[in-house]
């Protein structure tokens, strides 16, 4: 260990008493939200929706615990969701090409990190605000994707590798295997390892960081990178389960997973939050669509009450900051 | 240098004999965006339709699907480079007004397909209209239900035009049969993974499902993923004729798909715009007939679109529903 950790240990610990605390309101409010639905529906509590909510949750973890490491630096990663459309259909080519699943997986997740890395580039040796950074790189992709599909797409893979988003193991889904493995990872990462403090630090004081000795550039790097490549699994998982890959097949999912990191109580400037209240935020968002769809509530009123949710979880948020 | 100068040389002879073929016009055609597959075919058909007249095409497509202040720069560009006449799709058939204003202001020929404009001077309208074929495409699906059951509604983006008048359909066939029960009317934004995951939220709450009315074929494929991965069936139509849904039509997973003919819109919209511009009769309005694509009619469909032929002239005026 170098000095330079020894000197965060301590300020990282007060992070993360209070990060617990955060934690802790948003599993209430998870709680809270199914103790209302089990009450309101009959089919709420059953073992099946259960497993549907943690699977439909799954995807919208993957995005967005690659972003919660992101957002803790203190920056912004907009082009998750093109990222998931190019990774898809390369893959998704590669797949139909070779047959291959393995191929599949491989071109999935080395889009998708060669993207992410990319942007670390960007944001690290251009000096580019990585809101500007990756927004530019959305239109890169969406420009790439959208010429590469005309519009078309392409559809069919073998059931060996449909398992990866469809398939059981033990009456559970795989998605959610694949979840809880990366909710452990990140967690230990974030808590546990130096390299995860020292990104901590660098979202609450990048100046700090720099001076205390901590290679910021090669941490951010490796963020975005690994943002990247969340999103080169969450596209595998997409191609996997939905059975076919578009140009746009991401697209809507840039805004709920930075919804999901923001209700799990990451600050967007960086420094707060954890990987874990991520996965409550990403649980809290699915809880509600699918809550109203069991509800049968009109079609009209579902963005309202989405948009609701979110500001009201990031508004209590800073109210109990202000108060801690 | 020399090469320079050729070229300059040669660039006016080129001119002239492009000008002496006496055709050889420029057609812009504007559509909504690179995603939907549905413009695509309006596409090629424009440019089958001009290739066969010997005109050329230029393609305006927003990078931003369905920017509304994107496709109005893009009339302000058109506008100064002139082309001999425009077939529009507009983004939005009330926000666009003032662009097809621009170009009437600049004095270009212009015909409208697809969405009817509310305002502005065109040729002709050559489109389909939502309602008939949400009803037709409804119809279809109640009927090989025998004229009873379950149905639900997977909903597209709320508020869009062409969610509002497919979903006006689908109800008013819902009326039809007194024993059909609508159990739900959910949005999926025209998603396949969100209609995916409505499906499955609402199996956890129906047992019973015998229909799915969905407003694309994107979200029909996303229903079907959700029925089989629960090993349940129901009857599923959607509504574009993709070549994606035209092959679940033929291994029997979907029951139809409702096809308003992009390919023949792009076409005598095209032909329209050229035979005005030569002083050849046109006719002022085809509302084309929806077609329901199911395994008896699918052939046409299944051809790569690049190999479809526009119809002749007398054919297409033939389906003129108001003329000069």
């Amino acid at each position: 260990m170098s000095t330079s950790d020894n000197i965060l240990a301590p300020a990282s610990r007060i992070h993360l008493s209070q990060d617990v605390v955060q934690v802790l309101y948003r599993l209430l409010a998870a709680g809270l939200l199914c103790i209302a639905l089990a009450l309101l529906t009959e089919s709420f509590l059953n073992l099946n929706n259960l497993l549907n909510v943690l699977r439909q949750a799954s995807l919208l973890f993957f995005l967005a615990s690659g972003l919660t490491l992101v957002i803790l630096t203190g920056g912004l990663d907009l082009s998750v969701g093109a990222n998931i459309g190019i990774s898809a259909c390369l893959a998704a080519t590669a797949i139909k090409a070779t047959g291959s699943p393995a191929l599949g997986v491989l071109v999935g997740l080395g889009v998708g990190s060669l993207v992410g890395f990319f942007n670390g580039l960007m944001v690290t040796k251009l000096r580019i605000p990585s809101f500007i950074a990756t927004y530019g790189m959305l239109w890169v992709l969406h420009g790439v994707t959208y010429y590469y599909m005309a519009g078309e797409t392409i559809h069919g893979f073998p059931p060996g590798f449909r398992q990866i988003g469809s398939g059981y193991f033990l009456g559970v889904p795989i998605p959610v295997y694949l979840m809880v493995t990366f909710l452990a990872v990140g967690m230990f990462f974030a808590q546990r390892t130096n390299w995860g403090q020292q990104i901590y630090a660098i979202g609450a004081n990048p100046v700090a960081a720099r001076l205390s000795g901590i290679p910021v550039n090669v941490r951010l790097i490796l963020v975005y990178t690994v943002s990247g490549a969340m999103a080169g699994i969450a596209s595998i998982v997409f191609l996997a389960r939905l059975n076919s890959a578009e140009g746009d097949i991401g697209e809507a999912m840039t805004l709920p997973a930075i919804a999901a990191v923001l209700i799990g109580g990451t600050s967007l400037f960086g420094g707060v939050g954890t990987v874990f209240g991520t996965f409550v935020g990403a649980l809290i968002l699915t809880l509600v669509l699918n809550g109203m769809n069991l509800l049968a509530v009109n079609a009209n009123w579902q963005p309202l009450v989405t948009g609701v949710i979110v500001v009201l979880a990031v508004w209590l948020d800073m109210y109990g900051r202000r108060r801690t | 240098m020399t090469y320079l100068k050729t070229l300059a040389l040669s660039l006016p002879a080129a001119m002239l004999a492009t000008a002496a073929l006496a055709d050889g016009e420029t057609i812009a055609v504007f559509t909504k965006n690179h995603t939907n597959p549905f413009f695509q075919t309006i596409r090629v058909g424009a440019d089958a339709a001009a290739k066969a007249l010997n005109a050329k095409t230029i393609h305006y497509i927003p990078t931003k699907p369905d920017s509304i202040p994107e496709q109005l720069s893009q009339i302000e560009d058109v506008v100064v480079k002139k082309p001999s006449a425009i077939v529009f799709v507009p983004v939005d058939y009330k926000a666009m007004v003032p662009g097809v204003e621009k170009i009437n202001d600049a004095n270009i020929p212009v015909v409208n397909t697809t969405d009817r404009s509310a305002g502005g001077k065109f040729l002709a309208f050559i489109g389909a209209d939502d309602y008939s074929l949400g009803l037709e495409t409804a119809r279809y699906m109640l009927k090989a239900m025998g004229g009873k059951g379950n149905v639900v509604i997977i909903e597209g983006v709320k508020g869009s035009l062409t969610n509002v008048d497919r979903v006006r359909g689908f109800n008013e066939a819902i009326k039809e049969f007194k024993e059909v029960k609508l159990l739900a009317s959910q949005p999926a934004n025209y998603q396949r993974l969100q209609a995916l995951q409505v499906m499955e939220n609402l199996m956890q709450s129906h047992q019973k499902i015998d229909g799915v009315l969905a407003a694309n074929d994107a979200m029909a494929i996303g229903a079907i993923e959700a029925l089989d991965g629960a090993n349940r069936k129901a009857l599923i139509v959607g509504i574009n004729g993709t070549k994606e849904a035209v092959d679940a039509i033929k291994t029997g997973k979907l029951l139809a798909s409702g096809d308003y003919n992009g390919f023949l819109q792009g076409c005598i919209g095209t032909m329209v715009a050229i035979r005005a511009l030569r002083k050849e009769a046109i006719v002022t309005e085809v509302v084309l007939k929806p077609t329901v694509i199911d395994k008896t009619n699918y052939q046409p469909y299944d051809t790569a679109l690049e190999t479809r032929s526009c119809p002749k002239w007398d054919e297409a005026a033939a389906m003129a529903t108001k003329t000069n």
